[in-house]
């Protein structure tokens, strides 16, 4: 059972994603920061400390968190923090915040327009500035590299990504918030064209719009807010080189050692939420992760459905806590990752009351 | 229908070296490759510190390659920008003779069917280098380097420094109360919009309150009045970075509105000497078209000050 000073979610929101939405930043997090107080039954004036996770490289503007702050509602004056990471690390920092004992409710956001750029312009420039960024390393091949090492090493296979595509899209039928959902056949999928071969069209997350907002509370006051908190049992991150020339890409080193500090062998899970926004990546984490056939694999899609840059890892603590809430399972996991062919990982364990 | 606006932002980063990048940054100068020793490894390209325990790696360096192993490859058919290439590549890791780790660069093969795990590749050099990890053109296949016609040579002197320019055109959404000042700014009138909440007032377009997180709606929406009373000032010595426009120190006034309890910050102001800059000044707005278009400045307007010690104090 939870003990006094644990922290559970005490509510959350999403937005829609798409491709291209017309609403700014600052408009997305108002929406999301209204939903999640109203799904929490409290109010702004509630919120003792604020976190957001968003990037300036994404929204073209210096300090553009500052200007994200109009969302939270800022007076009276509320103690706030951010990171230039995935919300998920917004959430981290905040639950580490509310350990100190002296404050009890705080809310952690995740916003990204991901259609404000060329994501391959973007994200060379949050690579190493001196080896990686002048040749215009991006996300796809980097994680197209690392694909080519787990099909050499027989990790996984064209088709099993495939197949893990279609799955996902499949899955993402029942979220009202996913981009890309449908029945995709596995045989027409590996006909078509590589985008950046070993990658196809469907191994790339779409690129999405999108924020969330989870909000969590400590103790006695999470009981007292909330009918039916998801308690968070463990919470760890880790990080490795952000070389990947220096790492082994066979493994995902520092998702192993997050998930073993998380403590994720206290008891068996029910349902992972993972940020594995390249196919390829789903199999290495499950395998990262120790995850059993039993568990069931981002039901929501994933960020194969929806892939709000800045706010996919938090979007996965809100369906993992969803999972317990409202789907009534017991333990469930979220994870996130950060970084060049999965760098940096980190894993949310959450629970059920009984 | 929303608008989009497109801009384009140029990052001009100049980034030092340091002591073990620069170690490898002269040596591709000098058609080179240097590793370092951590251990029984050799870490190319060096870090300063070894990967996996942060330990502080002393300053052996190691010349490795110039052929090596690629380890991992992916097709690039349509390069960008920022690519290294105009034309189909491969990205690849290859591990130089002699390392124990790899090098992300290009590959220059024969189409895709030319790349595989395990192929031998050298590298092609520019003729012209200048201590960047581009001096590497890109990867051949083979074991040998090639070396340009009419090499340049490395520069005089060692170097400390590199250049990295980036640039991202971003789009970005025109909110409606964004394109309503636009329209009113052509039409002379000053839009604001009244918090419902708080009925605190905001000029710009902002679509929302910042104190109370509540959305305007069109009730909300109000004609300010075009005069008022400077409450404060400031002259800015501009610096001259790039994108600055300015070259001489220029003011900035707050202006509390005739009739409203509102104070516009950092507002421009015209034909008035920096000097004779006070507080108490009253201004009208005037409407000047420049590069954005019609837009708002303040020049006093020849009324007699305000005569009030607590005007300074007024902020918002």
């Amino acid at each position: 059972m939870p003990t006094k000073d644990q922290i559970a979610i005490i509510g959350w929101s999403v937005s829609p994603m798409v491709r291209h939405t017309d609403k700014t930043e600052v408009q997305l997090l108002l929406d999301v920061i209204t939903g999640a107080v109203e799904d929490a039954g409290i109010s702004r004036a509630d919120l003792d400390f604020t976190c957001a996770g968003s990037c300036d490289y994404v929204a073209g503007q210096a300090f553009s968190f500052v200007q994200n702050i109009d969302a939270i509602g800022a007076w009276p004056p509320k103690r706030d923090s951010h990171v230039e990471m995935d919300g998920a690390w917004a959430l981290y920092e905040a639950w580490i915040r509310l350990q100190l004992g002296d404050i009890d409710v705080a809310l952690a956001t995740g916003s990204g327009r991901s259609s404000t750029a060329a994501p391959s312009s973007i994200y060379p420039m949050e690579m190493d500035p001196y080896y990686l960024a002048p040749l215009g390393a991006d996300a796809v091949t980097l994680a197209a590299l690392q694909a080519r090492v787990l099909l050499d090493a027989g990790k996984t296979s064209e088709r099993q990504m495939a197949e893990i595509a279609a799955r996902n899209r499949s899955d993402a039928k029942s979220n009202p918030h996913a981009q890309v959902t449908g029945d995709f056949d596995v045989d027409g999928l590996l006909a078509e064209e590589y985008v950046r071969a070993p990658l196809r069209r469907h191994d790339l997350p779409p690129i999405s719009d999108g924020a969330a907002a989870v909000i969590i509370a400590r103790g006695d006051r999470a009981a007292d807010l909330c009918e039916h908190p998801v308690w968070i049992t463990g919470f760890a991150h880790c990080s490795e080189s952000h070389y990947p020339g220096m790492r082994d890409l066979r493994q995902a080193g520092s998702a192993t050692a997050a998930a073993a500090a998380a403590g994720i062998g206290d008891g068996p899970i029910d349902v992972a939420e993972l940020q594995a926004a390249f196919t390829h990546e789903e199999p290495l984490l499950v395998e990262a992760l120790g995850l059993s056939d039993e568990v069931s694999i981002n039901p929501s899609g994933g960020p194969l459905a929806a892939n709000p840059i800045m706010a996919t890892g938090l979007v996965r603590v809100a369906e993992a806590a969803r999972q317990i809430r409202d789907g009534g399972k017991h333990r469930t996991l979220a994870h996130a990752t950060s970084g060049p062919c999965l760098q940096q990982n980190l894993v949310c364990i959450l629970e059920g009351a009984s | 229908m929303t608008q989009f606006v497109e801009s384009t932002v140029k990052f001009p980063y100049k980034r030092s070296l340091g002591p073990v990048i620069g170690e490898f940054m002269n040596g591709l100068a000098n058609m080179r490759f240097v590793g370092i020793r951590s251990g029984d490894r050799v870490i190319v390209p060096p870090l300063e510190w070894d990967p996996d325990t942060g330990e502080e790696l002393s300053r052996e360096y190691v010349t490795v390659g110039p052929a090596g192993t690629v380890t991992a490859w992916c097709w690039v058919e349509q390069p960008t920008e920022a690519h290294p290439l105009d034309r189909p590549f491969a990205f690849a890791l290859i591990t130089l003779d002699g390392a124990d780790t790899s090098l992300l660069h290009a590959v220059e093969a024969d189409g895709i069917d030319g790349m595989s795990v395990g192929m031998r590749v050298a590298p092609r050099w520019k003729a012209e280098r200048t201590g960047h990890i581009t001096d590497v053109d890109a990867f051949v296949p083979g074991e040998d380097p090639v070396v340009p016609d009419g090499d340049l040579g490395p520069p005089e002197e060692p170097v400390t420094m590199m250049s990295y320019n980036a640039s991202v055109t971003y789009s970005v959404p025109v909110t409606a109360y964004e394109s309503n000042v636009r329209v009113a700014n052509e039409e002379h009138r000053l839009f604001g919009l009244r918090c419902p909440v708080c009925g605190r007032i905001y000029t710009g377009g902002k679509g929302y309150c910042p104190i109370d997180a509540v959305a305007f709606t069109d009730d909300d929406e109000v004609d300010l009045p075009q005069t008022g009373t400077i409450t404060n000032f400031t002259i800015i010595t501009p610096v001259q970075y790039p994108g600055q426009t300015e070259t001489e120190p220029f003011p900035r006034v707050f202006v509390l509105l005739d009739g409203f309890d509102v104070v516009l910050g950092y507002q421009p102001l015209v034909d008035c000497a920096n000097e004779d800059i006070h507080v108490g000044i009253r201004v009208s707005a005037r409407w000047v078209t420049d590069d954005d278009g019609v837009v708002m400045v303040w020049s006093p307007n020849g009324e007699d000050d305000v005569s009030d010690p607590e005007l300074v104090n007024r902020i918002n």
